[in-house]
């Protein structure tokens, strides 16, 4: 678990508003249909979850620790559902 | 006619307020022009401004001092000056007073205490300007104490918002969060953290209620311990007690209530249309008073400009109408190309607005005559900023924005 961890970006110590500029950013520049993985906090999780949900992501959140968690986003196809 | 007021602390230079005379213009040419016409001055003034500490020195500085009576040629405007800080300063006014008898006051009302008060004055015009009168009055401060006078300003301004029975909220971001830290002991200057420990026991006292909040982020990188035990509750053990240390989300939702909110510089508009009903308690989101964020001041060299982006990305993110103005110095935000270094542990500013341009809520613009003044343009890739001049100034402080019921606006100066 170390391991992964090691690939996937930490925002544990970000306040919410600096953790939400740099998801952004995260977000902004993957490629296209890929996901982005971040580690989070409890209270974090719950800025993210959702409103990103809301804005067309799909948002996967797993517990790994007491008071953190790996959020998963990917952006949801705008014809899902169609 | 509404009632407007602008709280100004801090030095005012000619271009600031340059551009406080061309909106104040559009507002009377643009939406009042009658008022200009037949010389019938409505019977309550409509622009108060309410001068303190060094931005007194713009009324008597040749330079300020020929905008100022511009401004007060405009019908109905008058200037209330703090006298303690007039006589601190060894400031004389008679001469605009000679020439604006009326309208430029440099005396203050008595407080409980005997002595007169510029902040009982303040706190006064708070409560007139809304009705029914508002139950809370709010202090947001960014500037650290014992450096900055602005800090036991904040603390006089809570002081007299309680005399006037109203409850305190005082709004602690950026080096404002060093009003609350615990052991503070001046030997030259008054207590500012005993001062607001006295006004949580004044409060408490008069069964009136307070909150002392400071940003997390703010308070953290200035050394302030907290830590989250996995329920949510930060424990701060270096702030005096009535201080909480708080995520900014929790700051801003504060925000969402029709209360006045006062500082260093402020301003606040009000919006009320004839026939619509006040709302003053409402905390669902479209009661919310819009902010509008100038960002005066360069990138980088201090903590204002990302701290005001920060800022207004947490209204936004609460449900806030929000419009940044670069404005100013705060242009040099948007010209250029900036560049970090790898290793650099701050935000590129331009990357940010790059990132939330577009977020609900969120409205970014650029000043064009500050950018003009400097000879310097927008960045071209920057096209979620949009250029303004002096009219869509003028229109972003006065038009009441669409669905938006709240009976006043927010200007918070950065």
């Amino acid at each position: 678990m170390e391991e992964k961890q090691k690939e996937i970006p930490d925002f544990s110590d970000l306040t919410c508003t600096n953790l939400m500029i740099r998801l952004k950013m995260l977000l902004k520049n993957a490629p296209p249909d890929s996901a982005v993985e971040i580690i989070v906090r409890r209270d974090q999780r719950d800025t993210i979850g959702i409103p990103f949900s809301r804005t067309g992501y799909d948002v996967k959140i797993r517990k790994i620790d007491t008071n953190l968690f790996r959020v998963r986003l990917q952006k949801r196809d705008p014809n899902e559902g169609i | 006619m509404t009632s407007h007021f602008f709280l100004l602390g801090t030095h005012i230079t000619q271009e600031r307020l340059s551009w406080i005379d061309e909106s104040l213009k559009f507002f009377f040419v643009k939406l009042f022009p009658e008022t200009l016409r037949h010389h019938t001055k409505p019977k309550e003034n409509v622009f108060t401004f309410l001068i303190t500490r060094d931005a007194l020195y713009s009324l008597h500085e040749p330079e300020t001092q020929q905008v100022w009576e511009k401004i007060l040629l405009l019908p109905s405007v008058r200037i209330i000056c703090d006298r303690q800080e007039l006589d601190l300063r060894g400031i004389s006014v008679e001469r605009l007073k000679m020439k604006y008898t009326d309208q430029v006051i440099d005396h203050n009302s008595l407080s409980l205490n005997g002595q007169t008060s510029f902040w009982r004055d303040v706190v006064k015009i708070a409560r007139q300007h809304e009705q029914p009168i508002p139950t809370t009055i709010g202090y947001l401060q960014l500037e650290s104490p014992y450096m900055h006078q602005s800090s036991l300003s904040a603390v006089h301004c809570l002081a007299a918002a309680i005399e006037v029975q109203a409850d305190i909220e005082l709004y602690a971001y950026l080096d404002g969060v060093h009003l609350g830290h615990i052991g503070q002991n001046p030997t030259e200057y008054d207590n500012i953290g005993k001062g607001l420990e006295d006004i949580a026991e004044l409060a408490s006292k008069r069964d009136l209620h307070y909150q002392m909040l400071a940003c997390s982020r703010c308070a953290a990188a200035r050394g302030y311990s907290t830590w989250d035990d996995g329920q949510g509750i930060v424990i701060s053990t270096c702030t005096i007690k009535p201080f909480k240390i708080r995520n900014l989300n929790e700051v801003i939702a504060r925000f969402d209530r029709n209360h006045l909110i006062l500082g260093e510089n402020v301003a606040s508009i009000q919006l009320k249309k004839k026939g619509q009903p006040e709302t003053l308690v409402g905390s669902d989101k479209g009661h919310a008073p819009p902010v509008t964020i100038l960002i005066t001041r360069s990138p980088y060299g201090t903590e204002h400009a990302f701290g005001a982006l920060s800022f207004a990305i947490a209204c936004a993110y609460n449900g806030i109408l929000t419009r940044v103005i670069f404005i100013e110095d705060g242009v040099n935000t948007v010209c250029g190309t900036h560049q970090l270094s790898k290793d650099a542990r701050y935000f590129n500013l331009q990357e940010v607005i790059d990132v939330v341009a577009g977020s609900e809520n969120l409205q970014l613009y650029v000043f064009q005559p500050s950018l003009q003044q400097r000879g310097i343009a927008k960045n071209k890739k920057m096209t979620a900023v949009l250029d303004i001049g002096v009219a869509e100034l003028g229109q972003l402080f006065f038009n009441p924005p669409q669905g938006i019921q709240a009976n006043h606006q927010r200007i918070l100066f950065f």
